[in-house]
């Protein structure tokens, strides 16, 4: 597996205070990485650190294998970045920003500006200088300026801020697509576990500096699928019974005296009367609806998993 | 790098700023007009020197506040509205970009104040042609000395009108950067009785040096700043 971005027991402390310790993750190439963490956990730091605005206090990043470094000018033009929120020379018009932009990563095809306007989106904005714009179409144009130069990897800070409805689901399919077509790695923050979720394939926690858990949102959505937790004094014969009268093979056995199980196609009823009937003994049932919003909570308040 | 000084004189629309130097000098052609028109002060600009040195004083008395200005435009600006950030993660080299920003101010303000010196001093002596308020021979001496004067006057303005960068990066603050340049106006170009601190000669040279250490400092350390 390669990785676009890893980093090392990242670090930095501002003024005694620690505000990223100890993180280290890693970006596989051509997936989305979501951050998700609540305000202030972080994640514009760690942000900032990987393009080099903020040097770390100690630690290490390394991004498309090689090590950055306060002079690894070369690595930032591979990079499309958008950091806090979209920032312009905001007398100009979006195009001047966009040729500027072009200008200074030295990319040159004049097409690209609009392709890059409209993938995002962006009409009927010719002369108008960047400082009139809502915040929204702000984010779109930060968007589109960070992915012009068809970088390798892009770095997208709160994208989704300041856009209705409508334009987070574009945002949102242009991520994919971007990340389909283009096969651009992405690394996204928010501190909105719904969007994250319909975006990332791998997510990080990140609370207080610390990441705190780093998963793929497959293994999530496998470890956290809803079940009903049998507490039995024989789990073999439990298991037994499950597949061989009710043909229930999604179980887990934990420990010596709990059994989940996970297909729930069966009534619950009407298992329970299968397992009583076959002697096993069940002294409790419990059911479980852990959502993924359940699950990162847990998370990032500190406790374990809450299953 | 060449590339680079142009990439700021179009962010930052450089034609207006020429606009103004323009109408700067034809103000201070005005008022040198008004000061030779005047006949109870006509008796100060007796000899081409003196008329010279009225002149060289306005203007660079005009342009290192000017240069502040552009100081607080396309360096200061940069970092308070942020836009600072972004020219930062661009794969340029940092020094690189804050050299040009620095040569942009340097050499408007160099050239600025060498024109508009060539320029009223050229119409001040077409005026004095119909006026003859200075009754001096214009010698090939008194030109040359002129010429070098005017140069290294220019050069050592240019090079202090660098220092008010050294406040207004304090808290960025566009005010501070253009009061500090006021404050060196003073300094250099107020005089009293044909005397002023200029013609000390290690006066207009140490600020020269002061100027030249801020620009340096500006941006000997820009690599490992964290941009917040």
């Amino acid at each position: 597996m390669t990785y676009v971005l890893q980093t090392h027991r990242l670090s930095k402390t501002f003024k005694g205070k620690e505000s990223v310790s100890e993180v280290s993750m890693r970006v596989k190439k051509g997936e989305i990485y979501g951050f998700l963490g609540p305000n202030g956990a972080g994640k514009t730091t760690i942000m900032k650190m990987l393009t080099n605005l903020v040097k770390p206090t100690s630690g290490e990043i390394e991004l498309f294998g090689e090590k950055l470094t306060p002079t690894s000018y070369a690595l930032l033009g591979r990079i499309g970045s958008i950091i806090e929120y979209p920032i312009f020379y905001d007398k100009l018009t979006a195009r001047d920003n966009l040729e500027l932009h072009c200008e200074y990563m030295g990319y040159y095809n004049k097409k690209a500006i609009d392709e890059a306007l409209e993938l995002v989106q962006l009409r009927g904005i010719d002369g108008k200088p960047v400082k009139d714009f809502s915040l929204g179409m702000k984010q779109r144009l930060g968007i589109a300026r960070a992915i012009t130069t068809k970088p390798e990897l892009l770095i997208l800070d709160e994208p989704i801020n300041g856009l209705d409805p409508i334009g987070i689901k574009e945002i949102r399919q242009l991520l994919h697509i971007l990340s389909q077509e283009y096969g651009i790695s992405i690394l996204i923050s928010s501190h909105l576990l719904a969007e994250i979720e319909q975006v990332a394939n791998t997510i990080g926690v990140i609370n207080h500096g610390r990441l705190i858990k780093e998963v793929s949102l497959e293994q999530v959505r496998v470890t956290n699928a809803e079940y009903i937790e049998f507490q039995t004094d024989d789990c073999v014969k439990a298991a037994y019974v499950l597949s061989h009268h009710l043909g229930i093979s999604n179980v887990r056995v934990i420990g010596s005296r709990t059994i989940r199980v996970y297909d729930l196609s069966t009534p619950l009823p009407q298992v329970n009367k299968t397992l009583i009937m076959n002697d096993v003994a069940v002294e409790a049932i419990h059911q479980k609806n852990s959502s993924l919003e359940e699950y990162f909570l847990g998370l990032l308040n500190g406790g374990e998993q809450s299953a | 790098m060449l590339k680079l000084i142009q990439l700021e004189l179009r962010k930052y629309k450089i034609t207006g700023y020429v606009i103004g130097a323009f109408i700067a000098m034809a103000c201070i052609f005005g008022l040198i007009c008004l000061i030779s028109f005047d006949p109870t002060e006509s008796e100060g600009l007796a000899s081409y020197e003196q008329l010279f040195s009225v002149i060289d004083l306005l203007t660079r008395g005009t342009f290192i506040v000017f240069a502040a200005v552009l100081l607080a435009r396309f360096i200061i600006e940069e970092y308070r509205t942020k836009s600072i950030s972004v020219l930062f993660t661009y794969p340029i080299n940092r020094k690189k970009l804050m050299i040009a920003k620095l040569i942009v101010v340097f050499s408007f303000t160099f050239l600025s104040i060498v024109l508009t010196e060539l320029v009223v001093g050229l119409l001040m002596l077409a005026v004095n042609h119909s006026r003859e308020f200075v009754h001096e021979t214009l010698t090939k001496d008194i030109v040359g000395r002129q010429a070098l004067s005017i140069l290294m006057n220019a050069l050592a303005a240019s090079f202090m009108s660098l220092i008010p960068l050294f406040f207004g990066m304090r808290k960025y603050s566009t005010s501070a950067t253009v009061v500090a340049s006021i404050l060196i106006v003073f300094i250099v170009c107020g005089s009293a009785n044909d005397f002023s601190l200029n013609s000390i000669v290690a006066i207009p040279i140490t600020l020269s040096w002061i100027g030249a250490i801020i620009a340096y400092a500006s941006f000997r350390n820009i690599e490992r700043k964290d941009i917040i």
